[in-house]
């Protein structure tokens, strides 16, 4: 288990860490830089908001406010398939987005417009692998 | 000094449902037919490392075909004018796989086919058992929802890189990224609505749940599912095989793609089933002069004959 496997781990402390990590990344400067918009990274109960500019987070912010115009799409899931998610090798069926959100596993709810969701899923999906970078 | 693929490709013309169709495959090495059916939305060089292993090839000649709409298959001339978007259906899939058998005058050939390739193991055995010497269905199950799905053919989204993504989560993270990639990029390289067509057949037209159990276990039928497949999961397979009398199920660690993203995996995992195929059909080893020589009886076989027959081909050591 990776030290992301506890509630705890996933605070704002965590997912600004995360996001550094992703604005220091050499190829998602390149497959996302047609990625600008907002989404949310459910986590239990806490609803994190991600500004995303040409493939860069811009801002993130704990909860939502009427401030915020909404957003894209969230994607939403328990701390528990989070934690698996973010493993160095993480497990069958917690590996992917789509594994965790396809309708057989359910591990995840996509919500909003997936529009978006679907037109970015490269540089999402390589965006979200980085959360398993030590 | 220039290096080759042993591969050749030809074009041969395959007569279905009332259409000619221009028909791509690559075959390589002598001995019991074994055809290889690609997977959804792509084309069959994810079979380029069997094509190539001498270890296979001796004994099998091993024949991949790009289906109409695929690779370097065309779709059939009057495409532009279909009132439906492009669906593979059943019916289609398993008459083609027999009618291209036929073209190239196969005797009892044996089908390996993944994923939508693996399902169509079920078709076939239901429709045309009297056909085949076995069936070796890779990441099958008997119903596999979920994947007839707008997003991978829709104007506001970039197909390659859509159908590519929405698959690479099926491989496993431990396949070497070399050939996860390679996978990845034969996804992105299909043609518009392939993908999401090949998957009606996948998600709709295969839910064969009410007619496994009729399949009668005569021919032999091997299911291999890799444990990173959410798609078709191990257990969705287990219970498949289990429906189906005769029929063996192995689930090893790996992916949806075994054969282009971890071929070494794959080898180890598919000698076994290979061996025991070998062992269906006597008259042809027979007819090789002990070509068909498998690791089992190496080392009795050793001793009596050299490591390649006299003609060159190499002993199997599956």
């Amino acid at each position: 288990m990776s030290r992301y496997s506890t509630r705890k781990s996933f605070d704002l402390e965590w997912v600004e860490h995360w996001a550094r990590r992703v604005n220091e990344d050499r190829i998602l400067a390149v497959i996302g830089r047609f990625f600008t918009g907002k989404f949310v990274l459910g986590i239990d109960e806490t609803d994190y908001l991600i500004e995303v500019s040409k493939g860069k987070i811009q801002r993130i912010a704990e909860g939502l406010a009427a401030n915020d115009f909404g957003f894209d799409f969230a994607l939403r899931a328990p701390s528990g398939s989070w934690a698996k998610f973010s493993q160095p090798i993480p497990p069958p069926m917690f590996n992917d987005i789509w594994a965790m959100a396809h309708p057989l596993h359910q591990h995840m709810r996509i919500e909003g417009n997936t529009l978006p969701f679907w037109q970015n899923l490269r540089a999402l999906t390589h965006m979200l692998s980085l959360m398993r970078s030590a | 000094m220039n290096t080759h693929d042993p591969i050749v490709g030809r074009y041969v013309y395959v007569q279905c449902e009332g259409k000619t169709y221009r028909t791509y495959y690559e075959e390589n090495g002598e001995g019991i037919p074994l055809v290889c059916l690609h997977t959804a939305g792509t084309d069959g060089r994810q079979y380029r490392h069997q094509l190539c292993d001498p270890d296979i090839t001796a004994n099998f000649r091993v024949i991949v075909f790009d289906l109409p709409w695929h690779g370097k298959s065309l779709p059939p001339a009057d495409f532009y004018l279909k009132e439906d978007e492009y669906k593979l259906t059943a019916k289609f899939y398993s008459d083609f796989i027999v009618a291209f058998c036929h073209a190239l005058e196969l005797k009892k050939p044996v089908i390996l086919g993944c994923s939508m390739g693996g399902n169509v193991c079920l078709s076939l055995a239901l429709r045309y058992e009297h056909e085949f010497l076995a069936l070796i269905a890779l990441e099958a199950c008997d119903y596999s929802p979920g994947w007839w799905i707008n997003p991978l053919h829709h104007p506001h989204i970039h197909g390659g890189e859509v159908v590519a993504t929405s698959v690479f989560g099926l491989m496993s993270p431990e396949s070497p990224d070399e050939y996860r990639w390679e996978t990845w990029w034969y996804y992105a390289q299909g043609g518009p609505g392939v993908f999401k067509g090949d998957l009606y057949f996948y998600s709709v037209d295969s839910d064969h749940r009410d007619q496994v159990s009729k399949i009668s276990g005569k021919l032999p039928m091997f299911f291999l599912t890799g444990e990173y497949d959410f798609a078709c999961t191990p257990e969705m397979t287990e219970r498949t095989a289990e429906k189906i009398k005769n029929a063996e199920c192995i689930i090893f660690s790996g992916g949806h793609f075994p054969t282009s993203e971890d071929p070494v995996k794959f080898k180890e995992v598919i000698s076994p089933v290979l061996r025991k195929v070998l062992a269906l059909d006597p008259e042809r080893r027979r007819e090789r002069s002990g070509a068909f020589t498998t690791r089992s009886s190496l080392s009795s076989a050793r001793a009596e004959r050299p490591a390649a027959n006299a003609d060159g081909r190499r002993h199997i050591e599956l």
